[in-house]
């Protein structure tokens, strides 16, 4: 069950990301990257077993080693937020550099970037 | 002793870029503390290349270190083989170069601020995807030379500059966030992020439970995350804008190196770790078929490079400036490091693949130097007239023949005259492709025939820069600037940064260029070694189990 609500609400993220990397408006395409980042880290984490015996990899909190979900894939997410919210940061500060030398963040008024 | 130093250009890089950091109080101390990193990058380079790969044509070394001593698949891993360090050679060279030639280009203010921790961090991300055995890890390197480069992009934040880093930092997002998906993807299928761990469990998926058809379809979506960082088509879009925007020397490294860092993935990945997958013969998809995945990529990478010779030699003729000319023949050119590459991996025969990687790393080399070399003219020609629109430009070579000169030898190089070394990489994508002709395979001879045109359509755009830049009338802007730039500091002529441009700068910058042109003639008259050591990279490309055993991954039960 766990797997199929997690992989229904993949699909709908990367769904709404996808939509909104389309927009023509700068913002949303910031945030439609950002929204396709962190479904791909939740695809990570669903990657380390969601199954229903898997516990949190928390032995100290009673979780019995054996049965724990691999570890590995939540280091890697920690990795992954940090470097996506340099990015992030990076991007919304470019979004406005680049309405302050053109006025506007329309895609199409911006033009091809030559 | 000699396990550490596979380690030590990444820390030269790493204390470089934070000792420019401390010392960014002084303008001059961190030019020249960012410069003697520069240099102590390539001393670093040239110790890990004598260990690895000297005497030539030996039997090169493979070295795994191990960070800390946590064994491989669980610690970080740097593997570094003749394949890494023929690559981290190119990097060295170009990167030396390139800073030169920034130490004395880019305004004072700019190199105050930012540029040389940036550049640095850049090149510790080239550094570390090169030597990394671990595929997170290459996800993280990649970051960092992406967030550096994107800053380097951006760095003199005009119109076009935010214009083109916009485009730039969107599409390496959503590369970044695909190659997430493609490496928990393969994790999960394989139970292994290491590269000689991965390639042990595809040989023998059996004992391991590791199902090997997935590991086709999420090293195709890895595959397009690699061509994105190469510029391969159809993902070459975001090239020409960015390449234009970025200050020259940068622009010479992103070219020159970061663009071979997506092509060294590729060879990595697919040829040593991918390769050693069998699949089930039922498996085809329309107009593929075969038992190692290199059969179904083979023919992708075909029609890729293909395209790429087509679209940006095409691109580049009507070009009306002369980055935007060369970032187009940069598309071109990584198509001809393709096409061989292609060809190896439908190769019928062992010999054939060998000589299709080994033809692929030349082209690559020869495209590191020259194209390092040609934006380096072409930040030289702008530094001298403000201006590298070919409307104004026009006679440069009858008032700066050195500099004309070195465009020649670099434009040459790509045509591929000899005896410079662009002769012979072309020598040998066209050996490479005429023998898979021989063989029989499907396409050849069309992609034979595509080569050709490619090579006919660099010709044109070159004579087309040279004529219209260097030859004929000078131009108001060239005759209006000489005197005030190729003498003492004068007071018309206007530098990036506002001011004159001062004799010595442009002198230093001349000298860059012409010792660049210079390697690019000494490795073609010195083919020989160039050739020895590209095919001990390519043989240790194609040598899984070495690779493998060097690493020796500890075995995991579950």
């Amino acid at each position: 069950m766990t797997e199929f609500l997690l992989a229904s609400v993949l699909a709908v993220l990367f769904g709404l990301g996808t939509f909104l990397v389309l927009r023509r408006d700068v913002v949303r395409v910031v945030w439609g990257i950002t929204i396709i980042s962190q479904s791909a880290n939740v695809y990570l984490i669903t990657m380390g077993g969601v199954g229903p015996g898997d516990v949190a990899p928390v032995v100290a909190h009673g979780g019995d080693p054996a049965s724990v979900t691999d570890p590995l894939v939540q280091a890697l997410v920690l990795t992954a937020i940090v470097i996506g919210f340099g990015t992030s940061a990076l991007a919304l500060v470019l979004t406005y550099r680049v309405y302050e030398e053109h006025g506007t963040i329309d895609v199409y008024d911006l033009g091809g970037g030559q | 002793m000699s396990q550490t130093l596979v380690i030590a250009p990444l820390l030269v890089a790493l204390f470089t870029a934070i000792l420019t950091l401390l010392t960014r109080s002084n303008d001059l101390l961190t030019r020249t503390v960012s410069w003697l990193g520069g240099l102590a990058y390539v001393a670093a380079v040239a110790a890990l290349f004598d260990r690895i790969v000297l005497p030539l044509g030996s039997e090169s070394a493979t070295v795994a270190y191990q960070v800390s001593n946590w064994r491989a698949p669980f610690g970080i891993v740097l593997v570094a083989d003749a394949l890494s360090v023929f690559m981290l050679g190119l990097a060295a060279a170009v990167s030396l170069a390139a800073l030169s030639f920034a130490v004395l280009y880019v305004d004072s203010y700019g190199q105050r601020l930012t540029f040389h921790p940036l550049y640095h961090f850049m090149m510790l991300g080239v550094t570390g995807s090169f030597l990394t055995g671990d595929l997170f890890n290459l996800f993280v390197w990649f970051e960092v030379m992406l967030m550096s480069s994107y800053i380097l992009v951006l760095f003199y934040g005009g119109p076009k500059h935010t214009r083109a880093a916009l485009n730039y930092v969107v599409l390496n997002l959503i590369g970044s966030a695909v190659m997430l998906v493609a490496i928990g993807g393969l994790y999960s299928t394989t139970g292994t992020l290491n590269m000689a761990d991965l390639a042990r469990r595809l040989l023998d998926p059996g004992a391991y439970g590791v199902d090997v058809v997935p590991v086709l379809g999420l090293a195709g979506v890895l595959f397009a995350v690699f061509a994105l960082k190469a510029g391969i088509f159809p993902f070459q879009f975001w090239v020409p804008a960015a390449y234009e925007a970025a200050p020259a020397p940068v622009t010479a490294v992103l070219s020159g190196v970061v663009k071979k860092v997506g092509v060294y993935a590729i060879v990595r990945l697919y040829f040593t770790v991918f390769a050693a997958a069998t699949l089930p013969t039922s498996l085809s998809l329309p107009g593929l078929s075969g038992t190692s995945p290199l059969a179904f990529f083979g023919p992708v990478l075909f029609l890729m490079a293909t395209a790429s010779i087509v679209v940006g030699g095409v691109g580049a003729v009507g070009r009306e400036n002369l980055d935007t000319l060369l970032a187009h023949s940069s598309i071109s050119q990584v198509g001809f490091i393709a096409l061989p590459l292609a060809v190896a991996a439908t190769a019928p025969t062992e010999s054939l693949r060998l000589l299709g990687v080994v033809a692929a790393l030349v082209y690559a080399f020869n495209h590191g130097l020259a194209k390092g070399l040609l934006f380096l003219v072409s930040g030289t020609v702008f530094s001298a007239f403000g201006s590298i629109e070919f409307d104004d430009l026009g006679g440069v070579a009858s008032r700066a023949p050195l500099l004309a000169a070195s465009f020649l030898v670099g434009a040459l190089a790509l045509v591929g005259v000899p005896p410079l070394s662009g002769f012979f990489g072309k020598l040998l994508v066209f050996d490479v492709t005429a023998r898979a002709t021989a063989t029989g395979a499907a396409g050849a001879a069309a992609a034979l025939a595509v080569a050709l045109v490619g090579a006919v359509l660099t010709i044109a755009y070159y004579t087309r820069a040279w004529n219209v830049v260097f030859w004929g009338e000078r131009s108001g802007v060239v005759e209006r600037a000489l005197p005030d730039r190729w003498t003492v500091a004068g007071d018309g002529g206007v530098a990036t940064d506002g001011g004159p441009v001062r004799r010595l700068s442009l002198t230093g910058e001349m000298v860059v260029v012409v010792a660049l042109a210079v390697a690019v003639v000494g490795f073609g008259v010195g083919f020989e070694g160039l050739y020895v050591a590209a095919e001990s990279a390519a043989r240790a490309a194609l040598d899984t189990g070495t690779y493998v055993n060097a690493v020796a991954p500890a075995e995991v039960s579950g």
